[in-house]
């Protein structure tokens, strides 16, 4: 812990509190999340178990969280993550305008990145929703928290598949369109009423193993026609209304993985996603401008767009001697 | 997946010879420090060897597969093979001198069935000390939550352990499917069942991943029976032109069957006098060395109580 040095509080997770940080030899800032141990009958709670063990067993990707590092403090540890300037949940409700359509589909590319690289590891994340996934200070989403994580090799044959989680990015799809939740609940019953409002009360013909679920019949529902997702999204392309069916269809079977999802056309069409770069990046509340200085967009990636790096050939004319073999911008 | 698993990258490691010198380091470790602390009356001869530490090594590890094979409810084997894995990767760097295996054998075990979810609740899991009083539970109970931290920093923070029971389930799924010279593919279990059973109190799982222990445990088991399998290797594994793999398969093997074939049953007279030895170093030497239990950086905050506590219960109370 002398490594770091604290620069603030950032949130407070399930169990426990999220601080800005400094790692003091490398001089970069960091997330460090403290799980406390205290007082708890169970000892280290599970949550923070699951995120360890999902975290411990993949490797780098893009749009997934890294965890630096995890080491014992006091009465608990401490996870170190990557430091994140946002999160999109704060992205949908603090963007001064809507997002655009190419902006919108640049999230959802990175979702199901994300999403499909964690299945492709067998890890489930359970958990999906806007503000679990963190934006970087280059715009780049990352999927975090992963509290109610599984490793599905240990699952067997339960019901639980992977294509819950493309149902969950349907959601999410929902909630980038139209900058409102696409099922507001209060909670569970309340939530399941938004479904069935929208997607329609389910029949068996419409997914037949609805009687294999283990709660079936325990509420009745009045029959409700579903209504058309393109009233609910009306000024939406075609290609993400059919996009969303995919993912919000009843029996998970036929529901589409990430990686199906990201073959459709609606990623091939205009507009094309938008660049990382061209995405908002919106302010951590109570962030003060010296803060600010320390995470400055870096003018040196491989992921900034090739323009610009490019040197203007005009530019080049001051200098005296150009070496051969640098003729930029021919 | 196994192939970029922190088992396959940290775990694994190259010979019986590297596991043996670190188990000798942590023996001595705990030596120097007790004998560097110019502690009036110390000698050489009240230490373990690391030929005593692994009788009682061997016998706390069988205490913790009884345990767990007695657990109500019955506690899937992958749970078990879990907390007896993090049994022999925590001794990899600790020597029993150092923490008694008494209480971190039952802190695998707990942290084994919350990390393959394996729901019990903390008084559930002690309630199965049948021998203990419910104040002498409870007890147990403080003393497994206070190591448990130590046990995770222990093991670095890897958690998922890869077992070679669902890699046998494959291949008897494989062999049924893919394999018709053999009849009955079913009939290999029981025995390699076993093999799989004393593979696992063997450093089988610290050399070899938890596929090619299953495949060794299946053809065992085959050649037991009187089967040559030999052309599952060659031709439903692919092995038939790479002589290279094939050779080193076969050697791993062998490997496998030695480690099983040298596996000696800890003699209970030699248990009671290491035990003896062991219960006189922890009593002597416990308070210098118990400060990094729930991986404390800072001093001062372990509970008093809770050490005293510890002592006044012995294994023989545990089943």
């Amino acid at each position: 812990m002398e490594q770091y040095s604290i620069l603030g509080r950032i949130g407070e997770g399930a169990h426990g509190i999220v601080f800005k940080a400094k790692h003091i030899e490398t001089g970069e800032t960091v997330a460090l999340k403290k799980v406390a141990l205290r007082k708890l009958e169970d000892g280290v709670p599970n949550q923070a178990l699951r995120e360890i063990k999902a975290l411990q067993e993949i490797e780098d990707n893009q749009h997934v969280v890294k965890l630096k590092d995890v080491f014992p403090h006091g009465m608990g540890f401490v996870l170190v993550f990557d430091y994140m300037l946002s999160d999109l949940s704060e992205v949908i409700r603090n963007s001064e305008c809507p997002l655009t359509p190419a902006q919108v589909k640049s999230y959802m590319m990175m979702l199901l990145k994300g999403v499909a690289f964690l299945h492709h590891n067998n890890i489930m994340h359970r958990d999906l929703k806007p503000a679990n996934l963190l934006i970087s200070s280059l715009g780049h989403l990352k999927i975090a928290d992963f509290g109610l994580a599984r490793l599905f090799s240990e699952q067997g044959g339960r019901l639980y598949s992977h294509q819950v989680a493309t149902r969950a990015a349907g959601c999410i799809f929902g909630e980038l369109l139209n900058s409102s939740p696409l099922f507001p609940g209060e909670n569970d019953i309340e939530q399941l009423c938004c479904v069935l409002r929208v997607l329609g009360t389910p029949t068996r013909d419409s997914w037949p193993e609805i009687v294999e679920l283990p709660d079936y019949n325990k509420i009745t529902f009045k029959e409700n026609p579903a209504i058309p997702l393109e009233e609910i999204f009306p000024d939406t392309s075609p290609q993400a209304v059919d996009l969303l069916y995919k993912f919000l269809v009843y029996p998970s079977k036929q529901r589409c993985s990430a990686r199906q999802a990201l073959l459709h056309p609606y990623f091939f069409s205009s507009p094309l996603p938008a660049h990382h770069s061209e995405l908002p990046i919106p302010q951590r509340q109570g962030r003060s401008p010296r803060q600010r200085l320390q995470a400055p967009p870096t003018d040196f990636s491989p992921d900034l767009p090739v323009q610009r790096s490019v040197i203007d050939p005009a530019m080049l004319q001051v200098i005296p001697f150009v070496p051969q073999g640098t003729e930029l911008g021919e | 997946m196994f192939h970029n698993s922190s088992h396959m990258k940290f775990w694994i490691f190259k010979s019986e010879d590297e596991l043996e010198h670190m188990r000798y380091t942590a023996n001595q470790k705990f030596r120097n420090k007790i004998l560097d602390s110019g502690r009036p009356g110390v000698t050489d001869s009240m230490f373990l060897g690391r030929g005593e530490e692994d009788v009682l090594f061997r016998h706390y590890e069988r205490r913790v597969l009884d345990f767990c094979n007695a657990f109500k409810p019955v506690m899937p084997k992958s749970v078990v093979g879990t907390a007896v894995m993090y049994f022999r990767r925590f001794y990899l760097n600790n020597s029993i001198m150092e923490y008694h295996p008494r209480i971190i054998m039952l802190t695998c075990a707990y942290l084994s069935c919350k990390v393959d979810e394996f729901n019990v609740s903390s008084s559930q899991f002690v309630g199965n000390l049948l021998q203990e009083s419910q104040a002498g539970q409870e007890r147990v109970l403080e003393q497994i939550l206070e190591y448990e931290l130590l046990l995770i920093q222990q093991l670095n923070f890897h958690l998922v352990v890869h077992n070679p029971y669902r890699p046998m389930e494959g291949l008897l799924i494989d062999l049924k499917t893919r394999y018709p010279a053999l009849e009955n593919p079913e009939s290999l279990r029981k025995s390699a069942d076993d093999f799989l059973t004393q593979a696992a109190m063997t450093d089988a799982g610290l050399l070899f991943p938890p596929s090619q222990i299953a495949l060794t445990a299946i053809l065992y088991s085959a050649s037991r029976a009187g089967l040559n399998m030999e052309s599952y290797l060659t031709e439903c594994l692919g092995l038939k032109g790479d002589k290279e793999t094939l050779s080193k398969m076969y050697d791993s093997m062998r490997r496998m069957k030695t480690l099983l074939k040298k596996y000696d049953f800890p003699k209970a007279e030699e248990v009671n006098v290491y035990k003896q030895k062991l219960e006189r170093i922890h009593s002597e030497f416990a308070t210098s060395s118990n400060k990094r239990k729930r991986g404390y950086e800072e001093d001062g905050h372990v509970a008093k109580e809770l050490r005293l506590a510890e002592e006044e219960w012995t294994d023989e109370d545990l089943m």
